[in-house]
């Protein structure tokens, strides 16, 4: 089969890394291609090199057979190369129709607005899309915009799609109609390379696997050759245990209690509309849903960033309604928030900072006005050892650190305690999202040794599977309402997956 | 998004570089520098004059004594303004108003004095510490008013800082014309002269020194805010993300008000060092645009304090320059200061071309 990309013996360096170490990689025609790997395996940046967008120290590219040296992204879009990024690149006050033309480079003042539509529209009605061009990038749900990104890319004629975790913002739904479309791409003889974390979605949607780590190839392989319990051998060099881990804490007192809350949502209409739960010492409350459904802003609520229109909010019995978040911070609240490269951190600054955004203020890191830079230096380095991050350094800036390691900073800082000890309650939003199987682990580890030592969790997230394996109840969350609360024992996906619809069906 | 432009030649793209070395950097400046002084000597030429001899006229304000100092004191408004912008940028705060805060900062200073020659109203050694205390206070007060206005009711601040500018040589304008004016200055609109006591010569008895004194204390203060307070650590988050500084637990609003007061209250200062240091009076037009000239000084400086001490002297002596030109050789004023203009224009061209890459198009013609 035709060789659509080849990469060989690709190098390159960061400082204090090599990101990718004498890659050889290929990309067939008509084939989805899955590249697996752990958090900082290179795989983003084996893709950027093929992008254009970073220059390779060594190796060689050929697209087609030919040798090609790709000076920027232009050079790759013009052989036909197309990459959805890890986040969105959409110009959110424009139309999906400006935005798609906008990757064009079409001259601006000949362009027939009509005929692109009409064009547009086709296209994304082959894949099974129903999109409306004029309508603008904000008013549109994640899986939408990723149909936009990808609409642009087709639309220029792309035939070799590169996705970086495309899954990770994506509800199962849309991840299914994803992989339909993908599957339909490459029976027109496109080469899709999708990267994802995922092993059930390397063995759904994939023909062949390569598995990256630190840097390197470690294998790659026809789909149906392998198993899901290789692949993680393969990904983090030792065997996974899959399934239930079970912490038994006994449950404390009421540490947060939430009566009849609502909360305006960003649109201006209210996304949680009279929730009322309770979670105990050493719970782990789950709450299930499809995402924008209201859990952001009930976290949100929660943490001190957002001011409920009514209700009550109690803290160990004490009522924190309308408190901002430094307050929440000091009551012994930890919010992860979802997204954690947007909201979490800071790009620009250093490890230290974003380890110490909360804690910057409070001894023995400061008196109030004067920064204590030894002190925190010092207790950086015990934290990226303690939670395994992987940067050069603590002076490193961390926008150089990838998905997976930004994830483990935000929760050092939330969880350390290094703000007023071990936090009374954890709201955790999506925490494990982009992140690979053995970070996954260790953040459900982490959880787990948190409900031990008796604080209250909630644990948002749309996976099922660890959902159940780490709740002690999972409140089924939808249209801003808690539809039901189930006990783990009596909780399954199938009943969880009724809760979800019944809603829906009341709704409708 | 890069921006685009498009021309019948094609499509002239501009993108940000990512990362550059050293060597580029420095040779890159000095480039510019050599272009802008094959402009000058065209210039020069054009107008009958020797460029060599001019060049000698320019490059002796950085090696004849009294030329430097006269340098440096030109340079302390604009690097105290300059620190100030430093801490607003940072902020994400785009303060164009450093020339009103200037003005306000000239206010106080004077204010004080006349207080005191007129009403006797403290004793001499106090004039300067009240002189200092409330130039930054007024500066910092003026530049609170866009700083309150974002903070309350999220109103931008590019304009209300630069509108203010004129509010504020206009009072200057009014109280030399009016309250202040020198009774015994022949009806000219301008203040009394200061009194030795409320000079800057503190040190070495020269302004020039005590200006470069109190450049190089503003820039360690402005740093030490930066980098081991932690309102300077506020400031740096709310600059980067007001809803990461939220989720800090940062309290948004007062960091900006506390950000804008420390801007404007620096540049206050800045304006002290004009009618006690450069001047010796109040007078319409005191700052010829100091303020301004400060905005580039931050931007070219990166922000970073003792840069913006080094990047001042460096502008302090072509504002010094443009006056020796005058002076030794005769050159119209207009002329000198077009030959200003065009370093600096080149140095600014040079900085783009060092930050952005800058390329041509040719049109596609491969229309389906
Ligand atoms: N621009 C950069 N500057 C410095 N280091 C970088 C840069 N980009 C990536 N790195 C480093 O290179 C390594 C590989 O990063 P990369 O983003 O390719 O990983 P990844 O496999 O995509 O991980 P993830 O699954 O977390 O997205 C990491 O150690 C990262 O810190
Ligand atoms: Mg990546």
């Amino acid at each position: 089969m035709e060789k659509l990309v080849e990469l060989r013996g690709i190098v390159k360096r960061f400082p204090g890394v090599v990101a990718n170490d004498r890659v050889d990689f290929e990309l067939r025609r008509g084939e989805v291609h899955a590249l697996l790997g752990e958090n900082g395996a290179g795989k983003t940046t084996l893709m950027n090199i093929l992008y254009g967008l970073y220059k390779p120290d060594e190796g060689e590219i050929y697209v087609r057979g030919r040798r090609v040296e790709l000076k920027s992204p232009r050079d790759a879009i013009s052989l036909g190369i197309g990459m959805v990024h890890q986040n969105f690149r959409l110009v959110e006050s424009h139309t999906v129709l400006e935005n798609i033309i906008l990757g064009l480079g079409e001259d601006k003042l000949r362009i027939d607005f009509e005929k692109h539509r009409r064009r547009i529209m086709e296209l994304a009605e082959r894949y099974g899309w129903r999109i409306d061009p004029m309508v603008r990038i904000w008013q549109l749900s994640a899986g939408e915009k990723q149909q936009v990104e990808l609409l642009k890319i087709l639309y220029r004629g792309a035939e070799i799609l590169i996705l970086d975790e495309p899954t990770s913002v994506l509800t199962v739904q849309e991840t299914r109609r994803l992989f339909e479309a993908l599957r339909r791409m490459a029976r027109e003889g496109k080469g899709i390379i999708f990267i994802t974390h995922k092993l059930n979605e390397v063995m759904e949607v994939s023909d062949r696997v390569t598995v990256m780590r630190k840097g390197r190839v470690v294998i790659t392989k026809e789909t149906r050759e392998t198993t899901k319990a290789e692949l993680a051998n393969y990904m983090i060099g030792r065997p996974i245990v899959f399934g239930q881990k079970k912490v038994s804490a006994k449950l404390g007192s009421i540490v947060l209690k939430v009566i009849d809350l609502k909360v305006l949502g960003d649109r201006g209409y209210p996304a949680i509309n009279g929730v009322s739960l309770e979670v105990r010492r050493g719970e782990i409350l789950g709450i299930a849903g499809v995402s924008g459904n209201g859990q952001v802003e009930l976290a949100e609520a929660i943490a001190g960033l957002r001011r409920p229109l009514a209700g009550r909010i109690l803290l160990n019995g004490v009522d924190v309604t309308g408190m901002d978040a430094g307050k929440m911070i000091e009551l012994g609240v930890a919010y992860i928030p979802p997204e954690g490269n947007k909201l979490g951190i800071v790009p620009g600054f250093r490890v230290v900072d974003n380890l110490f955004l909360k804690a910057y203020r409070y001894p023995p890191y400061s008196n109030n006005l004067l920064l204590n830079w030894g002190k925190m230096l010092e207790k950086a380095q015990e934290l990226i050892e303690e939670f395994g991050i992987v940067t050069p350094s603590a002076l490193s800036r961390t926008s150089s650190l990838s998905g997976g390691n930004i994830q483990r900073l935000i929760l050092a800082r939330e969880l350390s305690g290094i703000v007023g000890g071990i936090p009374r309650l954890i709201v955790a939003a999506y925490p494990t999202k982009g992140l690979d199987i053995g970070a996954t682990e260790f953040v459900h580890d982490l959880l787990l040794r948190y409900k031990e030592m008796g604080s209250g969790i909630i644990f948002i997230s749309e996976d099922l599977e660890e959902l159940l394996l780490l709740s002690d109840k999972i409140a089924v969350i939808s249209g801003g309402r808690i539809r039901g609360v189930l006990a783990r024992e009596e909780a399954d996906a199938e009943k969880i997956g009724l809760l979800m619809s019944e809603a829906v069906i009341q709704a409708g | 998004m890069p921006p685009k432009i498009e021309t019948r030649f094609g499509r002239i793209r501009v993108e940000r570089r990512v990362g550059y070395g050293r060597l580029y950097s420095i040779s890159m400046t000095l480039l510019s520098l050599a272009l802008a002084f094959l402009v000058v000597a065209l210039i020069l030429t054009s107008l009958g004059l020797d460029p060599i001899k001019a060049f000698q006229v320019i490059f002796g304000v950085f090696t004849k004594p009294s030329l430097l100092l006269e340098s440096i004191k030109q340079s302390i408004p604009i690097c105290l303004a300059a620190l100030g912008l430093g801490i607003a940028f940072k902020m994400n705060f785009w303060n164009i108003g450093a020339e009103g805060q200037i003005y306000m900062g000239m206010i106080a200073s004077t204010g004080i004095v006349l207080l005191h020659e007129y009403y006797g109203f403290f004793y001499e050694w106090m004039v300067m510490p009240l002189m200092f205390l409330t130039s930054f206070l007024l500066g910092g007060a003026w530049c609170l008013i866009p700083g309150a206005l974002k903070a309350r009711l999220g109103v931008n601040e590019i304009l209300p800082t630069l509108m203010l500018n004129y509010v504020a040589i206009l009072i200057v304008d009014f109280l030399v014309h009016g309250p202040w004016r020198d009774p015994k200055g022949y009806g000219f609109p301008l203040s009394i002269p200061f009194p030795e006591y409320a000079k800057l010569n503190i040190v070495l008895g020269d302004p020039a020194y005590t200006g470069l004194l109190l450049s190089i204390l503003g820039a360690a203060a402005a740093f030490f805010l930066l980098e081991y307070t932690r309102p300077g650590f506020e400031i740096k988050v709310v600059g980067q993300s007001p809803a990461v500084a939220r989720y800090a637990g940062i309290h948004v609003r007062s960091t900006i008000l506390l950000g804008s007061f420390l801007a404007g209250g620096l540049a206050g200062i800045g304006g002290l060092s004009i009618v006690s240091g450069i001047i010796g009076r109040l007078r319409p037009g005191a700052s010829p645009g100091y303020g301004y000239t400060a905005i580039i000084v931050a931007a070219l400086a990166g922000l970073n304090p003792w840069v913006i001490v080094a990047v001042s002297i460096f502008f302090g002596g072509l504002i010094t320059a443009g006056g020796a030109l005058q002076m030794s050789m005769g050159i119209p004023k207009a002329a000198a200061q077009m030959i200003q203009a065009v370093i600096f224009l080149m140095i600014l061209v040079g900085e783009f071309i060092k930050r952005y890459k800058v390329t041509i198009e040719r049109p596609r013609v491969d229309e389906e």
